[in-house]
């Protein structure tokens, strides 16, 4: 829950959108990222950004890429990591370093600034938080090198481009989702909020509310946080469903609670009357995919890493010498439900 | 005191353990034999064994680094600027633990009073529109105030330092995240409302443009407090008071003074750090410093201070600091494994503290 703490607080700073606590694959039913990615359309390049595209580019050439870690204590980034270096087989060009900041903005400052030294090609970051890492992100970008930041933002506008998932958009998707599949003849739903001081909790509950809108016959009974905890979710629930009995589904911003919602349902013989619907989807043994196969939720979506839009920016940077690359690419969600949940756990195994 | 003859003393003190090395050499008189030379040679290396680590590590740094059309990266101006401000503020802090834990002590409030210094020192000069030097003043005795408040509850109710500096990492974390609200606070620098002089803003500059500020704060820091600790007639009272407590109540130096002295010095070193920290980041979290007092501790049994008190230098205390820094920045260069450099770490604290034992015993003390 440390994370989701200090998630909230970077997102105070004043930064949009960042990723919550504990999170998932992206990978999965990348069904053509034509399809999946929204873009700005706003590119950069000019006096102001030395950074923004490579001075020494091309093909048949080896690439250093220095990937600044905000935390490999958790759970979601270990899987970025691990997503990250897996797929850069499929770059041989790409030589990725991984740096691990250990939650502490100092320790990440001497990683971007050790990357600088090595005269890394490409920086990757994920800024523990925003505004103490800006300063030396924006000298190594006024530099010359092209920065990618990767779901969480430093502040200005000194970085290349910038990849991650949007929040209200994963909590519509499961709105839209319980609406249309679901609850498709109405019922009432429950939601289990992450700690309300916290971004990620606020956009997800917010985006679920409009999409569970589509369908009038659904009405949200009870709405309460449990601060991302799978203990407090457990009694938070348990209370809800002896005050609602007539809950047919319930919506948590993440996986760790919606599992609590399994252990109330369970304390209550009530096991498969209603539907559990989470976020996070990591394909870990402890994550979502794994509960989804063994029947404790009923579905969950995926918070993106977005190491495949990253890594495909860089080769456009530095391999295709782009004359110009998105700024801004929104990663989709990607829903697990048990036929997908076992392939996309082999994906990440492989 | 032994009445064994001198030479086989000695022989016995080569192999012996504890009391009966201790015995064997505490005779107080001038040793002679060549063995006894040999030994002193020995304990002249383990005495700067930090300062000679840090050689070693700086020759393996210039060895294994990376090298860019014949340039030793390691070596660049920038790269070493890196190493000194990437451990300044521990540093800083292990700089006021080693005069805590020459006294016999132990701080472990010292990342938390980090934290509290940082969100005290932001929202001086934000909401209550304090100048940047009064604000670093105020800061600055407010560490004093801390460290004092802990010697005084230590002294006079007769609780180890370890606990009463426990209880003071909770209270300084739980200060800072209630005059936070619990929030991180931005610094952004100018002079309207809510923003702070740009004066603070020098914290985080480099001297033309490579040496960093914080690294200057920190090695101006080690000079005060090796010269306090070296030359003073302070300095020489907590050698005493950490080397035997009873002898030197007995011998009228006031024990409790100098402890409470001792743990002001360290809290006025982690709010300086505090400071820092709030300074080179533009930003102060009520989080900032969690686990620092462990670094701190670490450098300052690199550089070959007891655990147990009476010695230890603030030079080797820097070395150690820097020796740390190093070590981080060519494993890191090298693209090593982070977790390796934890266990790296690990191993060399260890062989420090070894040393350190080995040079004791060798010494009597």
């Amino acid at each position: 829950m440390r994370s989701a703490l200090k998630e909230s607080r970077t997102n105070m700073t004043r930064h949009p959108a960042p990723r919550p606590l504990a999170l998932v694959t992206v990978g999965l039913l990348i069904l053509g990222c034509a399809a999946c990615t929204s873009a700005s359309g706003e590119t950069v390049g000019s006096a102001d950004h030395p950074g923004a595209l490579a001075k020494n580019c091309g093909t048949g050439k080896k690439f250093k890429i220095g990937f600044a870690q905000a935390n490999n204590a958790e759970p979601y980034r270990q899987h970025v990591n691990s997503e990250l270096k897996q797929l850069a087989k499929g770059y041989p060009d790409f030589d990725i370093t991984i740096a691990d900041g250990r939650g502490d903005s100092n320790k990440q400052i001497s990683d971007v600034e050790n990357f600088q030294t090595q005269q890394v090609d490409l920086l990757m970051i994920s800024p523990f938080e925003a505004q103490p890492l800006t300063p030396t992100v924006s000298q190594l970008y006024a530099k010359g090198t092209p920065v990618i930041e990767l779901d969480r933002q430093t502040t200005g506008d000194k970085y290349t481009a910038f990849v991650g998932g949007d929040n209200q958009a994963i909590g519509k998707a499961a709105g839209t989702y319980t609406a249309q599949k679901v609850l498709p003849n109405g019922g009432e739903v429950a939601i289990l909020e992450g700690l309300t001081s916290t971004t990620p909790a606020v956009q997800r509950t917010k985006g679920f509310t409009e999409g569970v809108a589509a369908n009038p016959k659904i009405k949200v009974v009870a709405v309460q946080p449990a601060d991302w905890l799978p203990d407090k979710a457990q009694t938070v629930f348990d209370a809800m469903l002896r005050a609602n009995p007539g809950i047919k589904a319930v919506y948590a911003n993440n996986d760790l609670m919606a599992n609590g919602a399994y252990l109330a349902l369970k304390g209550q013989n009530k096991v498969g009357d209603v539907a559990i619907i989470g976020t996070d989807g990591l394909p870990d043994e402890a994550g979502g995919d794994r509960a989804v196969i063994d029947g404790r939720m009923t579905a969950t979506f995926v918070y993106p890493t977005g190491a495949k839009e990253a890594l495909d920016l860089a080769k456009s940077i530095l391999v295709d010498c782009a004359k110009s690359v998105e700024r801004n690419t929104v990663v989709d969600t990607t829903l697990i439900t048990k036929d997908n949940a076992q392939a996309a756990i082999d994906k990440a195994r492989n | 005191m032994s009445t064994q003859p001198m030479d086989s003393g000695m022989e016995t003190a080569e192999f012996a353990v504890g009391a009966e090395a201790l015995t064997a050499l505490d005779d107080g008189k001038p040793p002679a034999t060549a063995g006894t030379r040999k030994w002193l040679r020995f304990r002249f290396l383990i005495r700067f064994q930090s300062l000679l680590g840090l050689v070693l590590v700086l020759f393996g740094g210039i060895i294994f680094s990376p090298r860019r059309n014949g340039e030793i990266l390691f070596l660049s101006a920038d790269n070493l600027a890196n190493i000194v401000r990437s451990v300044s503020e521990t540093g800083i802090i292990a700089v006021g633990m080693t005069f805590v834990i020459i006294a016999g002590g132990i701080d472990l409030s010292v990342g938390a009073v980090l934290g509290l210094s940082g969100v005290l020192v932001a929202r001086l000069m934000i909401d209550w529109n304090y100048g940047t030097a009064l604000a670093i003043i105020i800061v600055l005795i407010a560490g004093l105030l801390f460290g004092v408040l802990q010697g005084l509850v230590s002294n006079y109710m007769r609780i180890q330092a370890f606990i009463v500096t426990l209880a003071g990492l909770q209270l300084a974390r739980g200060l800072a995240r209630f005059i936070s609200g619990d929030k991180f606070i931005n610094i952004s620098f100018g002079s309207g409302p809510k923003q702070a002089p740009s004066s603070f803003s020098v914290l985080g500059d480099r001297f033309g443009g490579v040496l960093p500020v914080s690294a200057l704060v920190f090695l101006g820091v080690g000079i005060i407090g090796s010269v306090v600790l070296n030359t003073t007639r302070f300095g020489r009272h907590v050698f005493a008071v950490g080397g035997n407590e009873r002898a030197a109540r007995l011998s009228g130096i006031n024990v409790r003074y100098v402890k409470i002295v001792t743990f002001a010095i360290c809290g006025i070193a982690a709010a300086l750090s505090g400071i820092l920290d709030a300074g080179q980041l533009a930003f102060a979290n009520p989080d900032s410093g969690t686990g620092y007092e462990l670094t701190a501790i670490a450098a300052v049994v690199i550089g070959g201070t007891s655990l147990f008190g009476g010695e230890g230098t603030v030079v080797g205390t820097l070395a150690g600091a820097l020796l740390l820094g190093s070590l981080n920045n060519i494993l890191q260069l090298n693209n090593i494994n982070s977790n390796l450099q934890l266990i790296v770490t690990a191993t060399i604290i260890v062989l420090a503290a070894a040393l350190q034992h080995l040079a004791s015993r060798r010494r009597g003390t």
